[in-house]
């Protein structure tokens, strides 16, 4: 690690300052949003106090217990996060989403920290925590989307899956086209996050890890280990939640989709 | 009167037994009271009966897409419990009542079915999908057409062809006619007729036009949740 310049707590009170300029443009354009803006700034500094607080302890105690117990909060927080912005919801949707990003976060995020970066003791809070912490974040993103696709098919092709049903399909083939547009709307952000990544932003862990120091190479080395894994989280996420939603909605009588 | 509560005996080795059904709709209405059906390859039957007295319901009991309660579905010597619904409905096959289309050309909507693992060995023959598509008037669109934009009645002969090249043992057609001129409507009949008699098929219609239930083998009315 090469050398940053530490933030003192004067440094963050300048900061505010900028969120000041933000209230007088909303006062003054009267956006009404002056309020919000408030409590969403406050709630941005409490919660990310918090955390740095908690991250600090977990990172001195350095207990693989203590880290395992941090990513599984984190995994209930981004599944109910997944379902609560999901627009449509049924029966199960909770357990559903906490399934699959539980054996998504596993897959991919062990083969990243354990194969790829080598993460040693395996546990090691610095690179376990952000690493699962982006993987759930984005397959959080990844998985909305595609459950608001596939439940938006299974609504409006009703019919269609039904006709299907009528001429011999398994549940599988009766919904087969769903799950595939579901599961290539869940993918399409990653994708297009890659395809400019560099050109028109620096992506938010490249940029982290300049200003803390390393070096740009290094930098993209690990933004691009990052990207890949997003994107094997996306596709790995929304397939299966798109196969156990189709598990639960499909019955062999047809679609089992109550106004939930 | 092929219409039985008691004869399993004589379905015969291709026949189709269904029953006895009962089914309550969603709104509590019991409209399928021990309802059993009983067919013997050639068959046409035309079932009518007031709208709203469950004929559509009876339809999908037996193709097994409500949840109506169906003790035993059998066909030939075969029973086919839940789990093997789709195998089922690969053999008894209904025709929906609103006749939808997957989104694709006229071909995909008459094929779509071949690639299923229930098909079998069974194929897609174009040149017999393109004689029928001729018989009912839908030849000028050519397999290739976009089926978005089809009026109802040609999306009901579409459905129509879609079930004949499926050839069933057993068809089950929801109002097959409906929104069809009296031409047409006797061509799609006589096709019906002609495949339950060829092959030879159990055909199921619910039909409101009499004078088709006059061409009919076989005449039932639903009343009261029961057949006669």
């Amino acid at each position: 690690m090469g050398h940053y310049i530490e933030l003192s707590g004067f440094d963050l009170f300048l900061a505010v300052g900028l969120i000041v300029i933000a209230s007088v443009i909303s006062i003054s354009l009267r956006l009404g949003l002056t309020r919000s803006l408030m409590v969403a700034a406050s709630r941005c500094m409490l919660q990310l106090g918090a955390i740095g607080i908690v991250l600090k302890k977990i990172f001195q105690i350095n207990s693989p217990i203590l880290v395992i117990g941090w990513l599984a909060i984190m995994l209930v927080m981004a599944a109910r996060e997944a379902v609560r912005r999901s627009k449509s919801k049924y029966r199960g949707i909770n357990m559903d989403a906490l399934s699959t990003m539980t054996f998504t976060s596993l897959v991919v995020g062990l083969l990243v920290t354990q194969v790829v970066i080598k993460v040693r003791p395996w546990y090691d809070p610095q690179y376990v925590i952000p690493i699962f912490g982006m993987i759930f974040g984005n397959s959080l993103n990844g998985i909305c989307l595609c459950l608001d696709r596939f439940l938006e098919y299974l609504r409006s092709r009703r019919q269609e899956v039904e006709l299907r049903l009528c001429f011999g399909a398994t549940r599988q083939e009766a919904v087969i086209d769903g799950a595939r547009q579901a599961v290539r709307t869940g993918m399409i952000p990653i994708i297009n996050n890659m395809t400019v990544a560099g050109i028109v932003s620096l992506p938010g862990m490249m940029t982290g890890q300049i200003v803390a120091g390393a070096s740009p190479v290094q930098a993209v080395a690990y933004q691009i280990v990052i990207m890949f894994m997003i994107a094997a989280s996306n596709a790995l996420g929304a397939m299966l939640l798109a196969t156990l939603a189709a598990r639960r909605l499909i019955s062999n009588y047809g679609i089992e989709l109550n106004g939930k | 009167m092929d219409e039985t509560q008691s004869s399993k005996e004589d379905t015969g080795l291709k026949g189709l037994y269904c029953g006895p059904i009962d089914f309550t709709d969603p709104m509590g209405r019991r409209l399928l009271r021990g309802v059993s059906v009983s067919f013997t390859p050639p068959t046409l039957c035309v079932i009518t009966g007031p709208s709203g007295s469950g004929k559509t319901s009876l339809l999908r009991a037996i193709s097994g897409l409500n949840k109506a309660h169906v003790p035993e579905r059998r066909l030939g010597n075969r029973t086919y419990s839940d789990r093997r619904l789709p195998e089922w409905r690969s053999r008894v096959t209904l025709l929906l009542q609103d006749a939808p289309c997957i989104e694709g050309t006229i071909r995909e909507n008459l094929a779509f079915a071949f690639s299923f693992k229930n098909a079998l060995n069974k194929e897609f023959s174009e040149k017999e999908a393109c004689e029928l598509l001729k018989r009912v008037g839908l030849d000028h669109f050519g397999l290739d057409h976009p089926v978005n934009g089809l009026s109802g009645g040609e999306r009901h002969r579409l459905s129509l062809v879609r079930g004949l090249l499926w050839a069933p043992p057993v068809l089950l057609a929801d109002e097959p006619l409906s929104g069809l001129e009296p031409e047409l409507a006797q061509v799609c009949f006589e096709l019906l007729y002609e495949y339950s008699h060829k092959r030879p098929a159990v055909v199921i219609c619910v039909l409101h036009q009499e004078r088709f239930a006059r061409q009919a083998d076989t005449v039932l009315r639903l009343k009261d949740g029961t057949l006669h």
